[in-house]
């Protein structure tokens, strides 16, 4: 069982799973597109600017996701010591970076038609801004400190510090009064949102879900290669 | 008909902007992780053929990612 997890298996598993998601990805990409361009539905109050929230929605879902598994991680590597969690840190963050950057960019581009504006102080958008700021204080630690040991504590504490900011996401739209609108879609309760929309919705989560894993695999590669190199320099 | 669809009632610049962004900065991460991927399989393959015979069958006999990365870089070339 645990000869499975060797650096190596992990490697040729890893070169599997990237040929097998480059396989399948354009077809469901496309399946994506033409039902969140073509087939679904206009809203009758938004119109057809509610196409937006097929690339806005689960950019925003996974720019939550990834700072979550971040967080969750830093915690294990701070009590277990676990310093592959690191590795796949630092491979998740930009990834976590360019979907909260693309929720941010396609809400303001969402905001317009709907609101009349690009951007407001409203409590979801500055939280959303502030996990974006989260990302780029974790990334730069891994850029600015060169001690290995001293980059794993700042980037635990950036993590759990910024894990605070999740659930104020999540409800703010709860808790205050807010332009943005509360969530149409829920995991325990009914959700308000017809099946022609949720759909397309769940389709373009699945091929935005396969892009991160993707990016994820290479980066993750990359990693494993450079720890590889490390080795080589000690003979 | 494609008018149409390009205009979306309107909301055509918003829609397309928002789909573009997307797309071109994913494809923008994409490439570039590429990049960096490929660049660091060739720097660990120079530095291992700069090793003497007796170091290099070393690497590869402990390594299997040693021994996969030059299978990789023997096929694509």
């Amino acid at each position: 069982m645990f000869k499975f997890f060797s650096a190596s298996n992990i490697y040729s598993f890893i070169q599997k799973l990237i040929k097998f998601i480059n396989s399948i990805f354009f077809l469901i990409l496309i399946i994506g597109l033409t039902f969140a361009l073509v087939l679904s539905p206009p809203d009758y109050i938004q119109g057809d600017s509610v196409r937006i929230m097929y690339v806005h929605v689960p950019s925003a879902w996974l720019g939550l996701a990834s700072f979550s598994v971040i967080t969750l991680l830093s915690i294990l590597n701070f009590i277990f010591k676990i310093k592959n969690f690191y590795f796949i840190n630092k491979s998740i963050a930009p990834i976590g970076l360019l979907f909260t950057s693309l929720a941010i960019v396609t809400g303001s581009l969402w905001g317009q038609p709907t609101w009349g504006t690009w951007w407001a102080w409203d409590a979801r958008l500055t939280s959303m801004l502030i996990l974006m700021l989260f990302y780029v204080f974790y990334i730069l630690s891994f850029k600015l400190i060169n001690n290995e040991e001293t980059t794993i504590k700042v980037s635990s504490i950036i993590a759990i510090v910024g894990s605070i900011n999740i659930p104020i996401i999540k409800y703010s739209v709860d808790w205050w009064n807010t332009l943005h609108q509360p969530a149409s879609i829920k995991i325990s309760g009914s959700s308000s949102i017809h099946s022609a929309m949720l759909v397309p919705l769940l389709l373009m989560l699945l091929v935005f879900l396969l892009y991160a894993a993707l990016i994820f695999l290479m980066k993750y590669k990359t990693e494993i290669i450079r720890i590889k190199k490390k080795n080589i320099k000690r003979i | 008909m494609i008018a149409d669809f390009l205009s979306m009632n309107g909301y055509g610049l918003y829609v397309w902007a928002s789909f573009s962004a997307v797309m071109i900065s994913c494809a923008v991460v994409y490439f570039r992780t590429k990049k960096t991927l490929k660049k660091y399989e060739q720097e660990f393959l120079a530095e291992l053929q700069a090793l003497t015979l007796e170091e290099k069958s070393k690497v590869i006999e402990n390594s299997k990612i040693a021994q996969q990365i030059l299978a990789t870089s023997t096929k694509s070339n």
